[in-house]
């Protein structure tokens, strides 16, 4: 007994467990919109591509947003790593077995807002299916190398973790297929492998680059005594150190190549107190200095590849600020012409297709572009949706516009909707630079977007010049310090209002005519993290990126202008309650909840329902600690609860409250968007075709279309549209087997938008959101066994349409078009006939909705209102519209019932095959009968280009553009109705003419007639 | 006792996961087909007439299948006054769509003979993988629609692939994802079953199945009816 009781309490905890009620599986059917775009694209990690004779199948690795992979030579691409980490380093194709594909995740390219990864993933089904294979806590994943001759050997080269040191980086290898993993080289705690190079001729002999590295929120520092070039000829066991011809040590990062078609011929560009390019042609053993020009050598922390042509020992390719090619071994250097387009400059992965080494991809900062004569011009590839959002902000026009900005590709703005859907074209640049906050004004005609380091401008909308409108300092002021993502932000109860921090708080209230500082210095200015003209380490590299003690955020209570809460990068959480006369500090009070105390403040949500209730993020990955830190205060941050949950992953940027229920809380991490519903007490990961480790970096809710806005740091832009069943959802409804929403309002339009056409810029497509509420109801379980349909029936209880409905657990949508049924179309014609699909579209009132779930019933309302945007189309106008329309619904079954008849006498006629051959009459009747069909619709076989019309094409025609039509009818079209009629009833007494002369003569047809 | 509670405890949390191992692909496919009425009442399939309607915002598209095991299927549609059809037997197929201006039937591609050829066979692919000469695997579990199901894959060897996904709760296949080279491209598509009914034959059948293209419902299915192949003909 005992034992079963343990069994069932147990295996009830599972049960329990496993089905917690809420889940992102309720919301499924909320499928966000990718609106991209592929315009821009983003950071591109890694390119591989299969070696076989069409080279059309190429993956790549991004900096935030997973694998894509294309078939067709980069033409298209589809995401095939959504479950996973979205920050990749390198990619490994097994070529004997193309199917294999092995993911190291973790960028390597170590700027300050790289993304961090959690290890080796492997495919054997081509990206379908993923297996994770460890190497858990590299965090940054170099290359990764499949042994061309026993592709059961792998090896990883892992620089380790950017923000701390830690042992879990060096040169890891597999012997079996990433099952288990050796560390086979490794230097020191600050010491991780950067490149790691193969001998095609002889797999034994690997080149390993070391590299000596590390980031602080304040600094970077790029070489040490750990970093060196090392030559292994046993597979890795034993290392010798590569010095000959090498200039002293300390070095900093090696990227290197050697030749595949000569292995011995090899490449370096050593980066040393005078970084420089050496080559080999020896295997390495002795080194040669060769001049190079500033984009070869430059920024070696960032720029690690570089490559020779698979062929041509000879030809040798630098994708680094620029392109560069050489055509002597790197003796000397040309750069990729722009006669195919700008290439976006910034340039870290490059596939050479080995069979036909003039076709070459280069991942750079704004996506993969592609090249077909060895790299000297180049055309980008339009759908690589991965831009790299920090913020997106919305206005409030109908559709309303989507701004952000983007890293290294400046801001953009594009409308939200548009006719066809919105698509590459739709995209507009609106700022340079890296792209940050990108702020549109209340007035509809200005936005506010900046660069790095502060520089910010004001730009008039129409014509989208830019006035700098960054505040200077005076002699009451310091040095000023400006994030390199610096906030503007204008004001939530009072939009008039736009505030920018450096580490002081500037305030405008004439769009940054004038501003006015209401604050002293907010952060601790730490004088030892303010030495930013030091940083870079062995190359000097300070492009505002390092700057450090500035405000990070900012914002104003939706409840009280005076309120404004501010946040800085090293810890200090403050807020005024008095417009800014007064400060006061609030950090010490966080840090006793159990958050990091020098954490960046990532993100601020006053409240909007309690003015002391606020909540904030904060991220602390830049001292190596990647936990979630989400605070919540209800007294205005006197005492604070840490809000915690064993879904989140990934440091936090953004909180974002409801803007109708207060429990609805939505959070963005590095690695994951996250709801609740209950406040923050039990959060699940959002997955509605959302990448589920996301880089969530922003997050907006539109007050109007109740759409959520969410800017992600390698995925573009995603739009949820609508949001209201999720607002809605409750205990008392998810208890319920089945619940039906109430309908909103369902305006009676046939689409926002005309047809647009195709999007010929071509490229990534996101579509356009429904144009109206849905039917919603929840379902407890799925049902796997009969339907649910919902069905909408007029005030006189006669059924208008009846739809097939979803059936899947949680939330389901059935959208409807706001028109009846169409009328059943007699067969026989030799066109698709139009009126199959058209019925008239209802007119304004209340209409029952009945949603049938197996054998129950559940009514609902559905309240059908005028379009108040078409001044056009009077309610007097609908109606006559609506009456026309039925009656020529009414002429056209009419006709069709002829033709049905019609087609029924012939078919009886011709049924005993022998009968009527020999039966002349039979004969007579079936012509006379064919005659009259002929005029009632189209009976020649012709092709779709050559046009008949009989009377149903006419009427069917008319009929249409009545049922579509969405304006006061002209009086043409009213007078061919009466035309129409005239017609039928002439063809009517034809037909009846033909059935008096011929039906007395087979009395049998009549019988049988009867009984069918 | 304590020791012993512990020993307990620890040996039901490894036959609990043993447990969840133990649902071996073999007993999930044996679950499976006992779920839709096994093996020998679908061993007595031969011929299948089905009538379907495909609902279109208020429009009926009406389509009727006829199939002869392993052989040939012949596919009516009719839409909005017009009627079009297409047939594939082992060798060819032919596509009449007057809708899109064909004035008579037009042959099939070879792969799009080639990749419809598993339409053909009217038994469960669980039944048949083998002698189709596939390969089946598991893959783990995965969502569809909200419900954690099990995803098993099937591989033919000219690289044509269905992933099944089974519902744990019932063993009914609810979703299944076809992907195969077709033309030069490959192509992806996904079919959604549901409404699962026992008929009189004792097989389980999915009434209604759905796609990117919308969903249809079965509205009469004929098992072994007699079939005049005469309609397998294309009228030239």
């Amino acid at each position: 007994m005992k034992k079963l009781y343990l069994l069932t309490a147990l295996g009830g905890s599972v049960v329990l467990q496993a089905q917690s009620p809420v889940n992102s599986a309720m919301f499924g059917t909320m499928e966000a919109r990718q609106l991209g775009p592929g315009t821009m694209s983003g950071r591109i990690t890694a390119i591989e591509g299969v070696v076989n004779d069409d080279g059309k199948t190429l993956y790549v690795g991004t900096a935030g947003g997973g694998v894509w992979k294309s078939t067709n030579a980069g033409a298209s691409y589809k995401s095939v790593f959504d479950k996973y980490c979205q920050s990749i380093g390198a990619l490994a194709i097994n070529q004997q077995s193309p199917n294999i594909v092995y993911v190291g995740t973790g960028e390597s390219n170590m700027r300050n807002s790289v993304s961090i990864g959690n290890g080796m993933y492997k495919t054997t089904d081509g990206g379908d299916n993923w297996k994770k294979l460890g190497l858990d806590s590299t965090e940054h994943i170099a290359r990764v190398i499949v042994h061309p001759k026993d592709p059961n050997v792998i090896y990883v080269a892992a620089p380790g973790a950017l923000w701390s040191d830690s042992k879990h980086r060096g040169l890891y290898k597999s012997t079996n297929g990433g099952e288990t993993w050796e560390k086979i080289f490794y230097i020191n705690e600050k010491t991780g492998c950067a490149e790691l190079l193969m001998d095609p001729s002889n797999p034994e002999v690997l080149y390993a680059s070391m590299w000596q590295f590390r980031r602080q929120p304040y600094s970077f520092n790029s070489g040490g005594e750990g970093s060196g070039l090392y030559k292994s000829s046993d597979g890795g066991k034993t290392w010798k150190e590569l010095k000959n011809g090498l200039p002293p040590k300390p070095f900093g990062r090696i990227a290197m190549a050697l030749a595949p078609s000569d292995p011995k011929q090899m490449v370096a560009i050593v980066e040393n107190k005078k970084t420089g390019l050496f080559v080999s042609s020896d295997g390495g053993e002795n080194w040669k200095n060769l001049s190079a020009p500033m984009n070869v050598c430059a920024r070696p922390f960032y720029f690690s590849t570089i490559a020779f042509d698979p062929l041509d020992a000879k030809r040798l390719y630098r994708p680094a600020f620029q392109f560069a090619y050489s055509n002597d071994g790197g003796y000397s250097f040309a750069e990729a012409s722009n006669s195919g387009g700008w290439v976006h400059s910034d340039m870290h992965a490059l596939w050479i297709n080995p069979k036909y080494t003039n076709v070459m991809y280069v991942g750079t900062d704004g996506g993969v572009y592609s090249s077909m004569d060895r790299g000297v011009t180049w055309q980008f590839n339009h759908a690589l949706p991965v831009g790299q959002f920090y913020h997106v902000a919305i206005d409030n026009k109908e559709p309303y516009n989507v701004y952000g900005g983007l890293q290294d590709n400046g801001s953009w703005m594009a409308p939200s909707a548009a006719p066809g859907g919105v698509g590459n074209g739709h995209w507009s640049r609106v700022g340079g630079g890296d792209g940050f906050w990108t702020v549109p004004d209340a007035d509809g005609k200005t936005l506010y977007s900046e660069w790095q380091g502060g520089n910010m401008n004001r730009v008039d909308m129409s014509n989208l010049k830019g006035e700098n409108i960054q505040p200077q300092k005076t002699s009451k002021e310091e040095k000023l310090r400006w994030n390199w993502n610096t906030p503007i932000v204008t004001g939530e109860k009072n939009p008039g209002n736009l505030y920018v921090g450096a580490q002081y708080v500037y305030k405008s209230i004439n769009q940054g005519r004038n501003w006015t500082r209401i604050s002293p210095d907010l952060t601790t200015n730490d004088k030892n993290k303010q030495k930013q003209e030091d940083s870079g380490g062995l190359s000097e590299d300070n492009t505002s990126a390092e700057n450090h003690c500035t405000i990070f955020t900012i914002a104003e209570s939706p409840l009280d202008e005076n309120l404004v809460w501010v946040g800085t990068d090293d810890g200090n959480l403050q807020y005024t309650p008095d417009g800014g006369k007064t400060w006061t500090n609030v950090s010490p009070m966080v840090a006793l909840s159990g958050i990091a105390k020098q954490a960046w403040v990532s993100s601020i949500q006053p409240s909007r329902f309690d003015k002391n209730t606020v909540y904030a993020t904060f991220e602390n990955h830049m001292y190596g600690d990647h936990n979630t830190y989400l605070g919540k205060s209800t007294d205005m941050g006197k005492t604070w609860k840490r809000l915690n949950s064993n879904e989140f992953t990934g440091f936090a940027h953004k909180i974002k409250e409801d803007l109708m229920n207060k429990n609805l809380l939505f959070l963005g991490t590095e690695m994951g968007l996250f709801a609740t519903l209950d406040g923050g007490e039990n959060w699940f990961r959002m997955k509605n075709n959302i990448p589920e480790y996301v880089l969530a970096r922003d997050i907006q809710i539109h007050p109007k279309t109740h759409d959520l806005v969410i800017g992600s740091h390698g995925r573009g832009v995603f739009i949820v549209d609508d949001i209201r069943p999720m607002r809605n959802l409750n205990k008392e409804i998810w208890d319920q087997d089945v619940y039906f929403f109430p309908t909103p309002d369902i305006t009676l339009v046939n689409g926002k938008f005309g047809w647009g056409g195709p999007d010929v810029s071509g490229g990534w497509y996101a579509g356009n959101p429904a144009h109206n509420p849905p039917f919603s109801y929840y379902l407890k379980q799925r049902i796997s066994s009969g339907k649910a349909t919902i069905e909408i029936y007029d005030d006189k209880n006669a059924l208008v349409q009846s739809i097939p409905g979803t059936i899947r657990r949680g939330l389901n949508k059935v959208y409807w078009n706001v028109h009846g049924t169409p009328p059943k179309v007699a067969e026989g014609s030799t066109k698709l006939d139009g009126a199959g699909f058209a019925a008239p579209m209802v007119l304004p009132g209340t209409y029952t909705v009945k949603l049938k779930v197996k054998d129950k019933e559940y009514i609902g309302k559905a309240n059908c209102v005028s379009d108040e945007n078409n001044k056009d189309y009077s309610l007097e106008d609908r109606k006559l519209v609506y009456e026309k329309a039925m009656a020529l619904q009414s002429l056209y079954n009419k006709i069709n019932n002829s033709i049905d008849s019609i087609n029924l006498y012939q078919k009886l006629l011709t049924t005993d095959s022998l009968a009527y051959s020999k039966n002349k009459n039979a004969k007579a009747f079936y012509e006379d009968l064919q005659k009259v069909k002929a005029e009632l619709m189209a009976t020649k076989k012709v092709s779709i280009f050559a046009d008949e019309k009989r009377l149903r094409e006419n009427v069917s025609e008319l009929y249409s553009t009545f049922c579509w039509m969405e304006v006061k009818p002209s009086t043409t079209q009213m007078e061919a109705i009466d035309d129409l009629q005239k017609d039928y009833e002439k063809q009517s007494a034809e037909l009846s003419k033909v059935m008096n002369k011929h039906l007395p003569k087979h009395p049998k047809l009549r019988e049988k007639k009867k009984v069918d | 006792m304590k020791t012993s509670f512990n020993y307990l405890l620890l040996a039901l949390i490894i036959s609990l996961s043993s447990f969840t191992k133990a649902q071996s692909l073999d007993e999930i496919v044996a679950k499976h087909l006992e779920a839709i009425g096994g093996k020998d009442n679908w061993a007595k399939l031969k011929t299948l007439r089905t009538e379907c309607t495909m609902k279109s915002q208020g429009t009926d598209i009406n389509f009727t299948i006829v199939q002869v095991d392993k052989k040939c299927m012949r596919q009516d549609i009719a839409v909005a006054g017009m009627v079009g059809y297409n047939i594939i037997n082992n060798k060819e197929g032919w596509n009449y769509a007057p809708w899109q201006g064909h004035t008579k039937a037009e042959a099939m591609t070879e792969d799009d003979v080639k990749n419809s050829q598993d339409e053909l066979w009217l038994q469960d692919e669980f039944i048949t993988y083998k002698e189709l000469g596939k390969t089946m695997e598991y893959i783990g579990k995965d969502d569809v629609d909200g419900t954690e199901c099990f995803k098993i894959k099937m591989a033919s060897k000219d690289g044509k692939e269905t992933t099944y996904y089974i519902d744990p709760s019932t063993y009914f296949v609810i979703k299944q994802t076809e992907k195969m080279t077709s033309n030069g491209q490959v192509q992806e598509s996904s079919t959604f079953f549901s409404d699962y009914k026992k008929l009189d034959e004792g097989i389980v059948y999915p009434m209604s199945i759905s796609g990117e293209w919308g969903e249809m419902t079965i509205t009469k299915l004929e098992i072994n009816p007699k079939v005049d192949e005469s309609i397998f003909t294309v009228a030239k």
